[in-house]
């Protein structure tokens, strides 16, 4: 009853908000003439001030946050869209919460880890900007990458965690919100070299501290790619299938523990993941992949380099809308979530953040996620 | 002059880096442009709606309202509706400048003017028999069309569709479609059913009409009949200015048609070499170009419907020195001159006969 009458009400103001300003809500319509000297400000997002900024390493900075009264709060584990008005756009890209709970609920603060990546259009715009920058808009807290609620209760299976390189961002959150520790936890963390890894210091504190914390560092450029199998058969009172797994890191890396872990039989359910971008950047090759949202279904395709999505498309079978199928009309222009493409009359490629594109003069430049 | 191919390639060649040298550019004076002009529009809008209330001290006040009104529905449907609708914004990622979530102070959906104007307007402009923009189906304008006897009072017809021209646009494609009256065309492809169709005309013209003429003058109280009369007449003066505006844009005496066996196949360059002889510019002062929307660049918009508008004045030189080394016409002239051809034509094709205009 309550719902109905909440939703009935949504949809009051909503036409209401039509009628009045052609607006889905009066805010866009508020928005140019109450905020006209802060358009930094998303209309969809909150703003958060700019509080303190600090390079965790030569790649890695932090930025704490302190976001608006508005912001809802998150779970450690959840990441943010992060939105900066850069040469007259809005560009966004989606971090982790690399704080604790207890900073926020202490003193309403958050802190984001980025790692900056030369190639990358919003972290280098963030990097060279991010000492005059006051303000920023950041989303709601979004994702389910956080630790099973049986974890910190009763239950005592060891937990094992897995970062790899910027990956490590969710899982600290998580280590670092831990208030009573009741099971043993297993952090491995895979970086090329130990001068590239953030929040270590941090992270050995704990483990000399927490005796049921284990820290293992793996160094890639002296020992070689992470082997979670080998590695956790040393460990002593282990058994795979009893634990649980996170895994955070570059897709290829999370797919491939994955993988292995379900081969030892450990039940899909134990593990989770969080992949960085669907889309890190497979720019060289012929074929990518583009993973396609429609109404809620979710399909992936092949989409070769250099031909129309929309025809890729049209061939698999989607009929997404469209009009001149020359670059025109802009009917067939639809939500890119990540991933590069290119513009086939210009020549152009687009940044890898959420933006908007036409299907019918863009290509493919590295692996998609589209929403039609 | 005809251009062959080759020619034609080079055209298209030129045009595309005249294009690429402003699109490469856009950044923050473009979005400080069309976000201050966005604030304009509405303390126009808010200022008009409350001086008119206002007008119980002095007529004049309720005078002024009106004006601003008037104005703030001409800079929301041209300067910003249109050139938002056509994506010149999208990539600012803003939600309230974007095509795909704008919606107008007009009567029109803007769903249905991006499949009309967007699509059918913009890729087949001035082909007879597949831009309904030539003429609306309502009046002859060249020779391409047989003459009927409702052509001798099409003046009439002009004039009332420049009045309530709002309604006009909101009703086009339904009668393209056929949706009440006619018998169905079998070429025409239609993406959205008669019934959504139908759903958004009704639903917008709806929300306008109640806006305008139930609630703001309700909650007008005692000042309710000057309301309403001021927003009448303040969609009235918009009608009008947006009709002129459009009908300056591509029924001037020497704009060219097209037929379809000419546009088959045709290659961009052509696209573009077409976009120039169906189009018309006229010229004026600064503040006039953007009451038009930039539609007195109209040749420009329809080389580069993306592009923000603001810059089709400071490309037009360069579309114009390319116009004359391939021996195009450039046409253009002031407002008066312009709009003098437009009412000439409207009369000359009243009457049967006249020159067929295809390039």
């Amino acid at each position: 009853m309550n719902t109905s009458m909440s939703l009935w009400r949504q949809r009051l103001y909503r036409q209401f908000s039509l009628m009045l300003a052609n607006q889905p809500k009066l805010g866009y319509y508020l928005k140019p003439l109450l905020h006209w000297n802060k358009p930094q400000w998303h209309p969809d997002y909150h703003s958060a001030s700019v509080i303190d900024i600090c390079w965790e390493t030569e790649q890695m900075l932090s930025i704490w946050l302190k976001p608006a009264a508005s912001w809802p709060g998150f779970t450690p584990g959840q990441h943010i869209l992060v939105t900066l008005l850069h040469q007259g756009r809005y560009i966004s890209r989606s971090f982790s919460i690399s704080s604790s709970a207890a900073l926020f609920t202490q003193q309403k603060q958050i802190r984001i880890s980025c790692r900056i990546q030369p190639q990358g259009e919003f972290t280098k715009a963030l990097a060279s900007r991010i000492t005059s920058l006051t303000e920023l808009s950041i989303s709601d807290a979004m994702g389910n990458f956080v630790l099973a609620p049986n974890v910190d209760s009763k239950d005592l299976k060891t937990t094992v965690m897995v970062a790899a390189g910027s990956g490590i961002t969710p899982l600290w959150s998580m280590l670092s919100s831990m208030r009573c520790w009741t099971s043993p936890i297993v952090l491995f963390y895979s970086v090329k070299n130990a001068a590239q890894a953030a929040f270590l210091a941090e992270l050995k504190l704990l483990a000399a501290k927490q005796p049921l914390f284990e820290l293992r560092l793996i160094e890639t450029d002296i020992s070689g790619r992470l082997n979670l199998i080998r590695d956790l058969a040393t460990k002593a009172d282990f058994s795979l299938r009893q634990a649980h797994y996170y895994l955070c890191g570059p897709a290829a890396m999370s797919q491939h523990c994955k993988e292995q872990l379900i081969q030892q039989g450990v039940p899909a359910g134990a593990i989770h993941s969080e992949q960085f971008g669907f889309a890190l950047p497979a720019v060289v090759g012929e074929m990518k992949q583009a993973l396609i949202l429609q109404k809620g279904k979710e399909i992936l395709i092949a989409a070769a380099a250099g031909v129309p999505l929309l025809q890729v498309a049209e061939e698999q079978g989607l009929n997404p809308r469209f009009g001149c199928r020359i670059g025109v009309c802009f009917q067939c222009v639809c939500q890119k979530k990540s991933g590069q493409v290119v513009n086939l009359r210009t020549g152009q490629v687009s940044g890898d953040g959420p933006e908007q594109i036409q299907l019918c003069i863009s290509a493919a430049h590295s692996n998609l996620q589209i929403e039609l | 002059m005809k251009l062959n191919e080759q020619q034609l390639a080079a055209l298209a060649a030129e045009l595309d880096a005249v294009k690429a040298g402003v699109m490469s550019e856009l950044g923050d004076k473009e979005a400080n442009y069309i976000r201050r002009l966005l604030l304009t529009q509405r303390l126009c809008a808010i200022s008009g709606r409350i001086l008119m209330v206002l007008g119980f001290i002095t007529p004049w006040l309720w005078g002024l309202g009106v004006m601003l009104l008037a104005l703030a529905k001409i800079l929301d449907n041209m300067e910003i509706g249109h050139n938002v609708l056509h994506g010149q914004y999208d990539w600012m990622n803003d939600p309230v400048l974007h095509s795909q979530r704008f919606e107008w102070d007009i009567a029109c959906d803007a769903g249905s003017w991006k499949r009309t104007h967007n699509f059918e307007h913009h890729t087949y402009t001035n082909i007879i028999g597949k831009d309904r923009d030539f003429g609306y189906g309502l009046l002859r304008l060249s020779n391409d069309f047989r003459w009927r006897l409702r052509n001798v009072w099409q003046f009439v017809t002009y004039l009332v569709l420049s009045t309530l021209f709002q309604w006009g646009v909101s009703y086009h494609e339904l009668a393209g479609e056929r949706v009440f009256f006619g018998k169905k065309k079998p070429d025409r492809v239609n993406s959205v059913s008669h019934k959504e169709l139908k759903k958004a005309f009704f639903g917008k013209g709806a929300r306008q009409l109640f806006k305008d003429y139930v609630f703001f003058p309700l909650i007008a109280g005692p000042m309710w009949l000057w309301v309403l009369a001021g927003n009448l007449l303040a969609n009235l003066i918009r009608n009008l200015w947006t009709s002129t505006v459009i009908f300056c844009g591509h029924f001037t005496k020497d704009v060219h048609t097209f037929t379809q066996e000419q546009c088959e196949g045709e290659s961009r360059g052509h696209w573009y070499y077409r976009q120039i002889l169906g189009s018309s510019n006229f010229t004026g002062p600064r503040w006039f170009h953007i009451l038009t929307g930039h539609l007195s660049c109209q040749i420009e918009h329809h080389l580069y419907p993306d592009m923000p508008a603001l810059h089709y004045l400071t490309v037009a030189p360069q579309v114009q020195a390319i116009a004359k080394k391939y021996g195009i016409a450039y046409n253009s002239g002031s407002f008066l001159k312009q709009y003098a051809t437009v009412v000439a034509r409207i009369i000359r094709y009243s009457f049967p006969g006249g020159k067929a205009t295809p390039a």
